[in-house]
Formats: C-alpha cells, sequence, structure tokens
C-alpha cells in the first residue's frame, strides 16, 4: 500500500492491477435516451395501468359487496368472490412493485398484512366481528384501526373464513358483508391514492422518466435501472422466500399450509400467478433488453421462458395447499417453482445486472 | 471493524500461524504472506455463486479462504486471541468465528428465534466479549447481542440498542463503551430487505456502557436530516468516533456524508466539498481510520469513488474514481481498497469482493 500514495490509488486500481487469475469486466454504456425509453415503458406500460387495474378491480369489490349486503344471496356471494380472484390476480402483478408511495404511509401493509405468523390479522378481525364494531364498515374509520383489520387478508377471512356463508346471506345489512365492503373499499381507496400519485404530471413517473443531475430519484440513467431491475429481482425473491418457502421448503421439510398467502380461498396460485405474470409484463413492456448488447440479449428471453414455465406449472398446482403439500405429484411442482425462482432469481442478478455493467450482480450495489 | 495497529502485524501474524498452517499454504499464497507488511480479511462471492471469507495480502494477493453458508458482511478481529468474526448479512442469522492461522476450529453462533444479525459487531479490548448488532424484529427495535468467548461464544445477554436498525457498532480502546450507528430503517425478515419506514426513519447515534448497557448518550439526527442513516462507524486514536452515512431522500440533495463526536461532545458533520459530496453518491458504504497516518478513508459502491480524509481537519487529501468501490481497512500506508470486480489494491481476482475488509495482521 505504501506505493498508493505514490503513484495514486486510481492508477493502481484501474491500470495496473494484476490479474490473479481474471479478466476485467467492461462497464455499458447506457445512452440517456434509451434509459429514458425504458423507463417510460416500464411507468406507462406497466406501473401506471397495474395500478389503474388494481383500483378498478378493487373498486368491483367494493361495488360487488355492497350490492351482496342489500340483496343476500347465495348467487350475489360468488358474484363477490369472482370479483375477489380477480382482485387477487390484480394485486399479485402490481405489488412486485415494492417501492415509492405503496410503500409509503404503510400503504403496503394496508393493502396486506402478511405473512401474520402469530394470526395477528385473525384475532384482531375476529375481534372485530364478535364486538360488532361499527367502525369497521366505515371505510373512513377502518383506515385508521390496525393495518390487519383493512386490507386483502381481512377481506378473506370475511368472505370465506369460519360461519361466512351464514352470517353474509343471514339478512340484509349484515355486519360481517358491511364490514367486507368496507374493506374491500378502503383497499379500493388506498389503490386510487397510489394510482394518483403515479398519474402526477410533475411527480414519480417524470422523475423515473427522466434521470439527471437534479432528479430527486435518480442522478443518472445506471441508478435508474438499477433499480427497475430491484423490482425484478426483489419480485423474483418475493416469490420464492415470502410465497412459497413460507410454506413449503422442500421434500422432507416440514409444511406449513396454513401460512400460504390466501390458503382459505383457495387462491394461493392466483396470486403467485399474479407475482409471476407482473414480473414478466414488466421485463417485456419495459423493453429492458434493449439496453443490452447483442450478446447479452438472450437472458432476457431465457428469463422470460423460466417465468412461462413457472406460469404454467403454477396453473396446475392444487389449489388446496393442504393437499398439495402432501401429496409427491404436487410436491414436484413445488420444488420446480423454487429451483424455477432461484434460476430466475440469477438470470435477473447476475445474468442481466452483470450485462449492464453490474459486474458482481444486482444484489451486490446494495452495499447496505 | 477497525484495526488498533499497535500490537500485532504480519509478522506476529506469521508467528501466531505458526509452521503447521505456513505448510499447508500454496507456495504462491505463502510467498504472498511472506512479503506482506500487512493481511486482511474479506468477505466474498467465487464465481460459482458460493461465499466465503478470503485471508488476503496487501497487494491483495489470496492467501487463504474459509467457506461460509451464506454471503457476509462486516467482520471483526481480536488482536487478543487472534480471532475473526464474520457476520451474516442482514437479515441473516448466522456468524463465524474463525482463527485464520487455523489453530481452532470455527464456530458457527446462529441469532436466537426472534433475532436476527445485522451484520456488524466487535470483540472487546481482551476478546471474552464479542458483541452484535442485531434486529428484535417483532419489537423492531436494534439490539446488541452479547457473547461469551471464553464460553464456546455462548448468548450471555443482550442490550437495547436505543433505535431501530442497527448496523455498524464498535468498542472503545479501553472497552468501557459501546459505539452503536442506529439506521433508523426498519426492516422484518418476512419482507427480505425491503425498507419499511423511509418516510418516518429515525437514525441516531448511542453509546452504551459495555458492562450495564446503560445508555451513555444519543444523538438523533437534525430535524432537517431525518433521512440520513447513520451506518459505519470507526475510532481514531484521539477517541473521536467517526461515522459514515447514507441518505434515503431526494437523490438530488446534497446532504453531509460523515461526521464526528466524542463521549460528552455533541455530532459534527463534515463539510465535504460539493463535488465530494456528489461523487460519493450520498452513500458512504464503509469507513476506516488509519491511526499511524491519522487518515480516514471512505467508499462509495453507488458514487464509484474512495475518498481519503485529514482524521485531523477531515480535509480531504485525495479522492478517486473506483468503480464499484467496496471495502476500506487501514493499510501500512494509506487506505486498502477493494471492490465489488475483484480488485484488492493492485490485484485482480476472480471473486466479488464484499463491502467490508478488516485488517488482522
Amino acid at each position: 500500500m505504501r506505493m498508493i500514495f505514490a503513484a495514486g490509488l486510481a492508477l493502481l486500481l484501474s491500470t495496473t492491477a494484476q490479474a490473479q487469475d481474471a479478466d476485467s469486466v467492461p462497464a455499458v454504456e447506457l445512452p440517456p435516451a434509451a434509459v429514458t425509453k425504458v423507463m417510460t415503458a416500464a411507468v406507462n406500460g406497466f406501473i401506471r395501468p397495474g395500478y389503474d387495474a388494481f383500483e378498478t378491480s378493487a373498486q368491483d369489490v367494493a361495488d360487488k359487496s355492497a350490492a351482496l349486503c342489500k340483496a343476500p344471496s347465495v348467487a350475489n356471494l360468488n358474484v363477490v368472490k369472482t370479483a375477489f380472484r380477480a382482485l387477487v390476480v390484480s394485486w399479485g402483478s402490481i405489488e412486485i412493485v415494492r417501492t415509492g408511495p405503496i410503500i409509503e404511509q404503510n400503504r403496503f401493509e394496508r393493502v396486506l398484512f402478511y405473512p401474520d405468523r402469530k394470526s395477528t390479522g385473525l384475532k384482531q378481525v375476529q375481534a372485530v366481528l364478535a364486538k360488532k364494531d361499527e367502525t369497521a364498515t366505515d371505510p373512513a374509520t377502518l383506515a385508521s384501526k390496525s393495518v390487519a383489520t383493512q386490507g386483502l387478508g381481512a377481506l378473506e377471512y370475511l368472505l370465506y373464513g369460519t360461519n361466512a356463508d351464514s352470517d353474509l346471506l343471514q339478512a340484509e345489512n349484515a355486519f360481517r358483508c358491511r364490514y367486507a365492503a368496507a374493506v374491500a373499499q378502503n383497499v379500493a381507496n388506498v389503490a386510487k391514492d397510489v394510482a394518483g400519485i403515479w398519474d402526477a404530471p410533475d411527480g414519480i413517473a417524470k422523475t423515473w422518466e427522466q434521470p439527471g443531475p437534479d432528479n430527486p430519484a435518480f442522478r443518472t440513467g445506471g441508478e435508474a435501472i438499477t433499480a427497475l431491475l430491484g423490482i425484478l429481482v426483489h419480485g423474483a425473491e418475493a416469490v420464492r422466500d415470502q410465497r412459497i418457502e413460507t410454506f413449503y421448503k422442500g421434500a422432507g421439510k416440514a409444511t406449513f399450509p396454513k401460512q400460504a398467502l390466501f390458503w382459505r380461498s383457495q387462491n394461493t396460485w392466483d396470486s403467485l400467478h399474479g407475482n409471476l405474470d407482473g414480473l414478466s409484463k414488466l421485463l417485456a413492456t419495459s423493453n429492458m433488453v434493449e439496453l443490452l448488447q447483442e450478446k447479452d440479449q438472450p437472458v432476457v428471453a431465457a428469463t422470460q421462458a423460466r417465468l412461462q414455465a413457472m406460469i404454467a406449472t403454477a396453473r396446475t398446482v392444487m389449489p388446496n395447499i393442504e393437499l398439495a403439500v402432501e401429496n409427491p405429484g404436487e410436491q414436484a411442482k413445488l420444488q420446480s417453482l423454487l429451483d424455477g425462482g432461484k434460476d430466475v432469481i440469477a438470470k435477473l442478478n447476475d445474468g442481466y445486472g452483470g450485462a449492464i455493467g453490474l459486474s458482481s450482480g444486482f444484489s451486490f450495489a446494495d452495499g447496505d | 471493524m477497525s484495526w488498533r495497529g499497535e500490537t500485532i502485524d504480519r509478522r506476529g501474524f506469521l508467528k501466531a500461524a505458526g509452521v503447521a498452517f505456513t505448510a499447508a499454504l500454496q507456495p504462491g499464497s505463502l510467498m504472498a504472506l511472506e512479503r506482506a507488511d500487512a493481511v486482511y480479511a474479506s468477505g466474498f462471492r467465487a464465481p460459482d455463486g458460493s461465499f466465503g471469507i478470503a485471508t488476503v495480502s496487501e497487494r491483495g494477493e489470496i492467501i487463504d479462504r474459509v467457506a461460509l453458508p451464506a454471503r457476509a458482511h462486516g467482520m471483526a478481529f481480536s488482536v487478543a486471541t487472534g480471532r475473526t468474526v464474520a457476520f451474516a448479512r442482514r437479515p441473516g442469522t448466522f456468524a463465524m468465528v474463525f482463527d485464520a492461522a487455523r489453530r481452532a476450529e470455527p464456530v458457527m453462533i446462529t441469532a436466537p428465534e426472534g433475532r436476527h444479525f445485522y451484520g456488524h459487531g466487535h470483540f472487546s479490548p481482551d476478546g471474552t466479549r464479542l458483541y452484535a448488532s442485531e434486529n428484535d424484529f417483532d419489537g423492531n427495535r436494534g439490539m446488541i447481542g452479547v457473547y461469551d468467548g471464553s464460553d464456546g461464544f455462548r448468548r450471555i445477554g443482550e442490550f437495547d440498542a436505543h433505535g431501530v436498525g442497527t448496523h455498524d457498532m464498535t468498542v472503545s480502546d479501553d472497552g468501557s463503551m459501546l459505539v452503536i450507528a442506529n439506521g433508523g430503517i426498519e426492516t422484518h425478515p418476512d419482507f427480505g430487505r425491503t425498507k419499511l419506514n423511509l418516510d418516518r426513519m429515525e437514525p441516531s447515534l448511542v453509546l452504551l456502557d459495555a458492562r450495564s448497557g446503560a445508555l451513555i448518550q444519543k444523538h438523533l439526527m437534525p430535524p432537517a436530516l431525518p433521512q440520513l442513516s447513520t451506518r459505519h462507524l470507526d475510532i481514531a486514536d484521539s477517541g473521536r468516533i467517526w461515522f459514515a452515512c447514507q441518505w434515503e431522500g431526494a437523490r438530488n440533495a446534497l446532504p453531509p456524508l460523515a461526521g464526528w463526536f466524542s463521549k460528552g461532545e455533541d455530532i459534527a458533520f463534515l463539510d465535504l466539498p460539493e463535488q465530494t459530496t456528489v461523487r460519493l453518491g450520498n452513500y458512504v458504504g464503509a469507513i476506516a481510520v488509519n491511526r499511524r497516518e491519522g487518515l480516514v478513508g471512505l467508499t462509495s459502491p453507488v458514487g464509484g469513488a474512495a475518498v481519503t480524509l485529514d482524521a485531523r481537519t477531515g480535509k480531504v487529501m485525495r479522492e478517486e474514481t473506483v468503480r464499484e468501490a467496496a471495502g476500506v481497512a487501514p493499510a501500512a500506508h494509506g487506505i486498502a481498497v477493494s471492490t465489488y470486480d475483484g480488485r484488492f489494491n493492485e490485484t485482480k481476482s476472480r471473486i466479488a469482493w464484499d463491502q467490508h475488509i478488516v485488517r488482522i495482521g
């Protein structure tokens, strides 16, 4: 090291470095116009439509729940349940965006309080039902209650939990029904709030699309693309770590089927399908592949192929998670989803990340 | 992660290691060790995706490797016992204590139920205590786990870190005081590495009594800088505590990125030139003090920069573009720097060096 101050650190690090056993990885040029094109496509082609769809589907559940309360019937309840499934899918798609306004002011937790290993949400929702707490039936007052009582987990229990059918259908304007309608409206309100923030002409969308020295989000195109890649990497990690491994970690290991998201409504795979579809759509609509040199571009197609294979597998797994984790054939599918998730993470992290000049992959960019 | 620099050098390391260790080294590694002025340890990722800790010469030549089950982050070295500890990257739950001279079997510490490591820790001066920054994630509070180095690193207690998102920590030279950087960022292992409270952060710098865990002093960031995450620390021989920060606010802001304080004193921020702040990308990933030469080294992987300061005045002595700059540590002369793309000073290896370096000889 004594040479460092004599010769200069940059000289030693960039010019006279001795290869112990490696070549250097060149940085990739990211033209500002190309970055803006990709970021604009990501925002306008995936993020904003995603939140709009989420808002629409949440409002649909709210409206249909309100109709059910006025005219309780099995047919109307099934209409609500079908709408709930669509809401699960639309949220699953945009849920992969774990950055921006959704993670501010507890919005994410208000939409989805999960995992909930101690069943906090279940206990709190059951307490609201037992007390018939009328403040839970007004979206305005519900919004200030525990996040575990006002999101999709609560709504699922209200629609599918113990005594759901009898409580919901027993009479017009039943308490449980009005609470469910308020939860759905609350989720729609959060969705509308987030969609509005992304739609604001001089707001976050603009900062995402035009990196620069005065930009409050990204000073350079590299920072912007790294953040975009981060959505994909973190989204893929969440699929594996938070949505599958919470209940299935591999053959011979303990299983926890009731820790699976939406196990009660048997919408676990719809939710996962939404997640995987969101990853695939963001990768496609942003056209991130255009930023890569031609020799590196196949990593995007390979990632897409793996995602599509995972989607196809997820469609075929038994919806009943308790049965699925005990069945050898289903276990093989679960294992293939875990393996697929690992492969997608590696392709995005090391493959795409390395190709845009993050020589050690995306995850090393977050030094901590 | 600091190196006190006064009691062991490469020759001491060689002597402590003994014939058995050096005889087991490859000829190239032995030569690297024999000609090194200093020896370091750093986490790495190998091309096959596996993780480990490497001992490395001042030139950057790898001397030896220890395999790890997953990615490590910070490390600490005990001059008194010759042991090094590598902590799992958050939200990991392992810490491996090993002897780089391979005189003792490694000890794997597992975080207790309801805790995970935050990636940093430090030994007491006599090596009998190991302190680790930990997350009580259901309680949403930072903790300092206390482990008994004389009893297989059995966990013997914990102290409240008096903050959230505890990250780096160190111990005063006399062992009486723990110095803690609470980054102020809430995380939970159920949400991976997602930062859950960027809109309501509470970073702080804390001094605790090392024996009782009693709070000695706590500094919050100024009201205008609530998103200035205090992350890394080192101590100068004057007792001055240097801290380095990562800004979670607007990217086009120019917040202070480092500063210092001492027991009984308020914090002071380093007034870096604007171009240096820009160069550091509002993100300092590592800090180290070279006591003998009165220098402070900072690195930024975000900005791709390494900066050397005068430890007495805070004046910038040198700043260089270092793409993917990772760790810093005091060198025999100057500051040693590693990079994610495998450079350690003048040598490039086919591994990715991780964020921190510790000097062990």
